[in-house]
């Protein structure tokens, strides 16, 4: 039997090497871009119509789905912060939530599989928080790391504590979406093999499980997207509004 | 597990995620999400307009309705009294004339009883006129011809015949 974590094995496609670093385009990589492609023209097609009030299915869904983002980014943001960086929230959200769908198509790849990826967009968005923080606050940005009412004495004590936890979010969070996405491909993975190497007799009972875990595995791709933009927005908001 | 070792492919991974997904954002940011959050601006607003525009229309109309009702009102207690009016002066009129026509028949009754009176009076008097005259003529005659009993009777009967003849022609 195949090993199950087989299909996270990555080969390149089209070889690309740019000042000594390997940019080749693999399976991964196509996979992101045709989710980015679906997110990109659903929405174009949504907005087509332009100055339409009444709006089309498609329109009331991302409508809706625009809306909930929105109220997202006003409730930890704050309504008007919310507005500079609704598009990038939106973006995350859309983003991710697409590349954790499209690895559900047989043959295809969930780039947020990838703690490499996960992490760079954890890494990346921790950065923005400090630039936004230190942008926004300078010095007095680092009372972040006091937490209101603690006691004098507390400090020296708190401040390597809050440093840790501020390090510990671009991890949680890098890891949060890379553990759901692997565990359950692994699962689907283990499923269809044990489907495909057993006979007819008993190998339908794994498939059977498949399709549960896949409905699963859909719900999970929608929770994991929600969550790391929530978190997102919380730790943008952290930063904006100190505590 | 190959994420953790495949370390060549982490590069390629790491740049093509950061570069779609500042193209996506760019590209969402630009054309994707502003006509569908100013439809959805535009509603809003128009949504709200509507409802204020609605709101302002109910209390006009309330407005209105009050004002017309007051109208009605008034107009109801105008068209009460001019029918009061009117029926007051029916009734004045119709006394008037209630009293104006039955004066009119005592009048006329009054006339009338005058009239037969005097009528009465007048035959009577010509009654007695004739009676006397027939009184004295049969007595006349009567005593002048008081000869047979037959005689006499026709004597009478002549008389009376005359008095009548007389009669006739008086009333002729």
């Amino acid at each position: 039997m195949e090993s199950p974590l087989h299909h996270f094995e990555l080969h390149p496609l089209v070889e690309i090497n740019f000042l000594g670093l390997d940019l080749s385009i693999n399976k991964a990589i196509l996979a992101m871009w045709a989710g980015m492609a679906i997110v990109f023209f659903l929405f174009k097609a949504a907005g087509r119509k332009e100055g339409s009030l009444i709006p089309g299915k498609l329109q009331s869904v991302l409508e809706v789905s625009l809306e909930f983002i929105r109220g997202m980014v006003e409730e930890f943001i704050g309504k008007e912060e919310g507005k500079k960086y609704f598009s990038f929230i939106a973006t995350v959200f859309f983003f991710i939530l697409a590349s954790n769908l499209i690895g559900l198509v047989p043959g295809s790849y969930t780039i947020t599989s990838q703690l490499v990826v996960t992490g760079a967009f954890a890494i990346c968005i921790f950065i923005m928080t400090l630039v936004i923080g230190f942008t926004r606050h300078g010095g007095h940005f680092f009372s972040i790391l006091v937490p209101p009412g603690v006691p004098k004495i507390m400090v020296p004590l708190m401040v390597p504590i809050e440093i840790i936890s501020m390090i510990a979010r671009p991890i949680s969070l890098s890891v949060r979406l890379f553990a759901n996405m692997t565990a359950g491909h692994t699962v689907l993975a283990v499923l269809f093999g044990l489907a495909m190497s057993a006979s007819l007799a008993l190998g339908w009972m794994p498939f059977a499980f498949t399709i549960v875990i896949n409905g699963l595995e859909i719900a999970i791709a929608f929770i994991q997207a929600y969550i790391f933009t929530t978190l997102t927005c919380v730790y943008i908001g952290d930063v904006i509004n100190l505590h | 597990m190959p994420q953790f070792e495949q370390v060549g492919v982490f590069s390629s991974l790491i740049f093509w995620s950061l570069v779609s997904f500042a193209i996506l954002f760019i590209l969402l940011k630009k054309y994707a999400f502003p006509p569908i959050l100013e439809a959805l601006e535009e509603r809003e607003s128009k949504i709200r307009t509507d409802i204020s525009s609605a709101e302002q229309l109910r209390e006009e109309g309330q407005k209105l309705k009050v004002e017309l009702e007051a109208e009605l009102k008034k107009a109801h207690e105008k068209a009460n009294t001019i029918v009061q009016l009117a029926h007051d002066e029916a009734k004045k009129n119709q006394e008037k004339l209630l009293q104006e026509t039955q004066s009119k028949i005592k009048q006329m009754q009054l006339e009338a009883e005058n009239e037969i009176k005097g009528s009465r009076n007048k035959l009577f008097s010509e009654i007695r006129g004739y009676a006397a005259e027939l009184t004295v003529a049969s007595a006349e005659k009567f005593l002048k011809k008081r000869l047979d009993d037959k005689a006499s009777q026709d004597l009478i009967n002549e008389s009376i015949d005359e008095v009548i003849q007389s009669m006739e022609q008086s009333a002729n």
